[in-house]
């Protein structure tokens, strides 16, 4: 798969929703695939350096942490350094940041700053879109 | 049945993503050609590791269970092997040597594959001489025999066929493509 593009769009802020952006994101660069994220409003909670340490299940599914711990499923923080370590992009939305007055500082290492433009220049050529 | 690895990597008790994460970085690390055992506990793991092979190039062998623990056996590409270059001439197609082994006729195969490959289907009766250790068991064939020299594609039988012409065996014949076309019999290693 090296010369295959995946281009994901992270809308969204819960645990549910890292997971599914971050696991794909995270087996698509192990497949050898080239894989960028754009983290827009809620979306922006998965990158954000304390908001996800600690992200919210949805409501009434509180008890599924459980599950996850049973499961011995990686926490979020683990599967973030490992998708910057094989390279993944993640571009933050310049607009949401100004809306919601976050700064590039609050946001893990390694996260570019881009508008809409940055993340379509991305996926034009993308083999594979997901939104989450 | 026992399979030798050059690298362990233990992914027991992890969940998906983390055995493929984890295999494809302890798959760097490795030489071409060497093979990986990777033991994990996550049921899924067993298609995600067929998939992921397929998507990267490398060679899933195969997997076997031990309790809860399940074992795969994945060997890394090189580039060039996917890639057929035959050098050596003297050569023998796989419905040639089908019928052959289906025939009356005893003959002499030997499999230059790792061990690992070789555990998971070889031929009946084929004898196992990884390529890296064809010298050290060169006393092991007879060089007026008709020898016929199989892997999985053809590259690395072809350079078994080569060094075995050059040290004065006397009729040496690469089959191709090899073993990942094989439609005849095969067998296990047993235990």
């Amino acid at each position: 798969m090296a010369n295959t593009k995946i281009a994901i769009i992270a809308a969204n802020g819960g645990l549910f929703d890292a997971y599914k952006v971050f696991n794909i994101a995270s087996v698509g660069a192990a497949s050898d695939a080239e894989v960028g994220i754009f983290f827009t409003f809620e979306g922006l909670n998965l990158i954000h350096k304390d908001a996800h340490k600690n992200l919210p299940l949805p409501e009434g599914k509180e008890h599924f942490q459980e599950g996850f711990k049973n499961a011995n499923v990686p926490s979020i923080e683990e599967l973030v350094s490992m998708a910057q370590e094989m390279n993944v992009k993640m571009i933050g939305c310049q607009m949401t940041m100004d809306v919601m007055n976050l700064d590039k500082d609050q946001f893990v290492d390694g996260v570019e700053v881009g508008g809409a433009a940055s993340f379509i220049d991305f996926a034009k050529d993308a083999d594979m879109t997901l939104t989450f | 049945m026992t399979i030798q690895a050059n690298e362990t990597l233990d992914a027991t008790g992890l969940s998906c993503p983390m055995p493929i994460v984890k295999t494809k970085k302890a798959i760097t690390n490795l030489g071409p050609g060497q093979v990986i055992e990777v033991q994990a506990t996550d049921k899924g793991s067993t298609a995600d590791m067929k998939a992921w092979a397929d998507n990267t190039g490398h060679h899933y062998l195969g997997t076997t269970e031990e309790g809860d623990v399940l074992k795969h056996y994945i060997r890394k590409a090189s580039e060039s092997e996917s890639k057929e270059e035959t050098k050596h001439e003297d050569v023998v197609d796989l419905e040639n040597l089908r019928q052959k082994v289906e025939g009356d006729e005893k003959i002499s195969i030997i499999d230059v594959r790792e061990p690992a490959e070789y555990a998971f289907g070889h031929i009946p009766g084929a004898k196992n001489i990884p390529l890296d250790q064809l010298e050290e068991h060169i006393d092991e064939m007879d060089p007026e025999e008709d020898l016929h020299i199989i892997c999985r594609t053809g590259n690395r039988s072809d350079l078994a066929a080569q060094k075995l012409a050059e040290k004065g065996f006397k009729s040496v014949k690469n089959v191709v493509p090899g073993m990942s076309s094989w439609e005849g019999p095969t067998e296990k290693n047993q235990d």
